[in-house]
């Protein structure tokens, strides 16, 4: 909790004939993140070259690829595939072998043919485009050449012309505009075109054909049909392909998968002439079930041990390690950036505290019921880790939004039969009477403020303790004061704030005597602190002092959970006010045919009103409650930029040995 | 008499009360529109910018949209500032 997996880093060193069997044992057990070797200046590995691949390699990728290839043909995701029966491995070896030659030509063939209908398509779709401007005009299109005495111009222009010379000339008026076909002799070439140009001629280019041009276009018509039945039947022979075969070929792909990368795995080792060295990281807690197993797997012709971490120069890599509820939320740490080694991972608090956030901003009962239903209902639609983790994320923020919509007595806007319990949310929207309880704006604003001020307290607090961690002499000390001196800034401006003005639900040293001209004691501590504050951080870095303003920020940032969370309720009332108070409920009194009408436009309202709201009600609780993380929390004592813990080895989802 | 300069006095006051609670008004709308519109200045630029990152790698998604709203922060003080003033 707090910090990730503990790691250690282990030597596995052997001959070079054990390399089969611990390669496939280091991948069976799914452990061992391996460090690539690098040939260059790798200290104390004088002599040592990276490996060559095992048998099999090249072959195996050759398949890999081949599938691949099918698979994006057929759009298949084997992430997104659901695992109905699990293929046996052996079996599946010889299957490869013997069928998949077979669906890949008959895939490959089935692909060509029909990409070359589809630039056959396209084609005819530009004779199409080329022969539309001629139909307005009533000549063949053979007339159009072959002449050694005329000339023929067809296109745009800006108007209609008037040539002198003599020629035949037709003009239309079209959508695409005023097309125009002049034939002159050749002599009057020069005068034609002189006319045409200030008329903005643009030229088309006549198309090669013959006949009458409305009889040319319904044939390419006719032929455009037909090439489309026909590559609606590849599709339909693809996707009968796809239904038969995509089960075998996403177990195929994992099964290529697994081979490729266990045979390229010498690639990442050090290798002699006759041994390897691989080196990697392990968890500390399965150090032992991995050595043994290596042993007992070589019959012990293999050396296994655990190198001293080195703190400073060696980059070990990361896995979280929180209790199950808090695992979700890694998900919102990785989109920021996973944890340091060696630093807090902040994983677990934005586990709990997000959800507050989420509820504070989002406290309606009606809301948390959609957004929980929601939830639950898009968990069969999204398959990825990614998402059934924003999923779990969303849904205990949709529980939070529940509690609190209890304790602020809202119902998609309106008033539970209770008080609310919290601080009231409701405004006085469409009710005009007086009376009533309206809503307590200061006090939200306290509240908010209170938990801006614990918030950031907090985070100074994990920064004191990641600099205390990381940092080394002098500096580490200076690092440490840093953050306490803004800690101190910040209560000693809140003191002096205390001092001068009467706040509900915070502290009043108003009353307290006075010290010196006015100034009370509260005043004084506050200001002390305040430039014992200044202090600190300027002997950390006289630089940060500009930052100072940002206490102010920060805190008052936090006022966006009343602010956003009251626009979400203001919407929500004024929605039902529309629909129910202005629409709904006046025609109910004496309904007639029009007032039915108004009923419906009043539930319309309601619906597509509430629908907006609900999506901008998740949308803005969750990032506000997120961004005040990443930009308020987070700032104050995380770095992130750790490197991600992926071991050596896959979880197999459609296949078994 | 008396009663007259009174009733003027009080209609007066109610008067300003009222125009008070209207410049109160305006007050809040012009915090919350204004701020508005500066916010959406400032997305305007990040917003483009994100689509494009976003188009070009659809991994950070996540990041640029939260980066989007960044700005929001102006229009919620403005939303502040306007509930202060109106509650």
């Amino acid at each position: 909790m707090l910090k990730p997996e503990q790691m250690s880093k282990l030597l596995i060193v052997a001959s070079k004939d054990q390399m089969a069997p611990v390669v496939t044992e280091l991948y069976r057990h799914n452990l061992f993140h391996i460090e690539d070797y690098v040939e260059a200046g790798a200290e104390g590995y004088d002599g040592f070259k990276i490996g060559t691949p095992l048998l099999g390699a090249t072959e195996a990728s050759g398949d890999l690829v081949k599938i691949r290839a099918i698979q994006n043909a057929f759009s298949i995701r084997s992430e997104d595939f659901e695992v109905k029966q699990r293929h046996k491995q052996s079996g599946l070896q010889v299957l490869i072998e013997r069928e998949l030659p077979a669906i890949e030509q008959e895939v490959e063939g089935l692909t060509v043919k029909r990409s070359k209908l589809e630039t056959k398509e396209k084609e005819h779709e530009q004779k199409i485009a080329e022969l539309t401007p001629f139909i307005g005009i009533p000549v063949d299109l053979d007339l159009y050449r072959g002449y050694l005495r005329f000339v023929v111009f067809a296109g745009y222009v800006a108007h209609e012309v008037s040539i002198t010379v003599p020629n035949e000339m037709f003009f239309t008026k079209g959508k695409a505009g005023n097309f125009i076909i002049v034939i002159a002799p050749v002599e009057h070439r020069n005068e034609v075109e002189r006319v045409l140009q200030e008329a903005a001629y643009q030229a088309v280019t006549i198309p090669d054909e013959s006949g009458v041009p409305q009889e040319r276009v319904s044939y390419y018509s006719s032929q455009i049909t037909l090439i489309k039945k026909e590559i609606e039947d590849i599709n339909q022979k693809l996707d009968a392909i796809k239904e038969k075969h995509a089960s075998f070929l996403v177990a195929c792909e994992e099964i290529l998968k697994v081979q490729v990368e266990q045979t390229e795995a010498p690639l990442r080792f050090a290798t002699t002439n006759e041994t390897f060295v691989a080196e990697g990281w392990v968890p500390s807690a399965s150090v032992e079930t991995l050595s043994q197993a290596l042993v007992k797997s070589t019959r012990g012709k293999i050396f296994v041990t655990v190198l001293p971490t080195d703190s400073e120069h060696d980059i070990v890599p990361v896995e979280y390690n929180n209790p199950s509820f808090a695992k979700p939320t890694q998900m919102l740490m990785d989109v920021y950036s996973r944890p340091k080694y060696s630093e807090l991972d902040p994983t677990l608090m934005l586990s709990i505290v997000f959800p507050l956030f989420f509820g504070l901003i989002l406290g309606d009962v009606g809301y948390g019921l959609i957004l929980l239903a929601m939830c639950l209902g898009l968990r069969k639609f999204l398959k990825g880790e990614e998402g059934t983790q924003l999923l779990t994320v969303l849904r205990n923020a949709s529980f939070s939004s529940i509690i609190f919509g209890l304790l602020y007595s809202e119902f998609l806007g309106f008033e539970l039969p209770w008080s609310p319990i919290m601080f009231s949310r409701h405004l006085k929207i469409g009710s005009g009477e007086a009376g009533g309880h309206g809503p307590q704006i200061p006090e939200l604003m306290i509240l908010a403020i209170w938990i801006g001020l614990l918030h950031i307290t907090l985070g100074r607090v994990l920064g004191m303790i990641n600099h205390a961690r990381q940092d080394h002499g002098d500096h580490r000390i200076k690092a440490v004061m840093a953050n306490f001196g803004w800690i101190c800034v910040m209560w000693g401006i809140l003191m002096v704030i205390w001092s001068i003005v009467k706040m509900p639900y915070m502290p009043d040293f108003t009353t307290l005597p006075s010290i010196v001209s006015g100034v009370n004691i509260a005043a004084v501590v506050g200001a002390v602190m305040l430039i014992a504050g200044v202090v600190f951080i300027a002997r950390d870095s006289g630089l940060e002092l500009v930052e100072l303003p940002t206490i102010i920020s920060h805190v008052l940032s936090y006022a966006r959970i009343v602010a956003v969370g009251l626009s979400s309720v203001a919407i929500a009332m004024v929605v039902n006010f529309i629909a129910i108070g202005m629409l709904i409920s006046p025609q109910l009194e004496n309904l007639t045919l029009v007032g039915v009408i108004f009923i419906i436009m009043g539930v319309a309202v309601f619906l597509i009103g509430h629908a907006l709201n609900t999506a901008l009600g998740i949308l803005g609780g969750g990032l506000h409650s997120i961004r005040l993380h990443y930009v308020e929390f987070f700032t104050k004592f995380y770095k992130g930029g750790g490197k991600k813990y992926s071991p050596f080895g896959l979880n197999r989802r459609f296949t078994e040995d | 008499m008396v009663a007259e300069v009174v009733a003027a006095v009080i209609t007066d006051v109610e008067l300003m009360k009222a125009s008070q609670i209207g410049m109160k008004a305006i007050g809040a709308g012009l915090a919350v529109g204004i701020t508005g519109i500066a916010s959406g200045l400032a997305e305007m630029a990040i917003g483009s910018a994100a689509v494009g990152a976003t188009a070009e790698n659809k991994d950070v998604f996540g990041l640029v949209l939260l980066l989007t709203v960044i700005p929001e922060t102006i229009v919620i003080f403005g939303l502040v500032v306007a509930l202060l003033l109106i509650f």
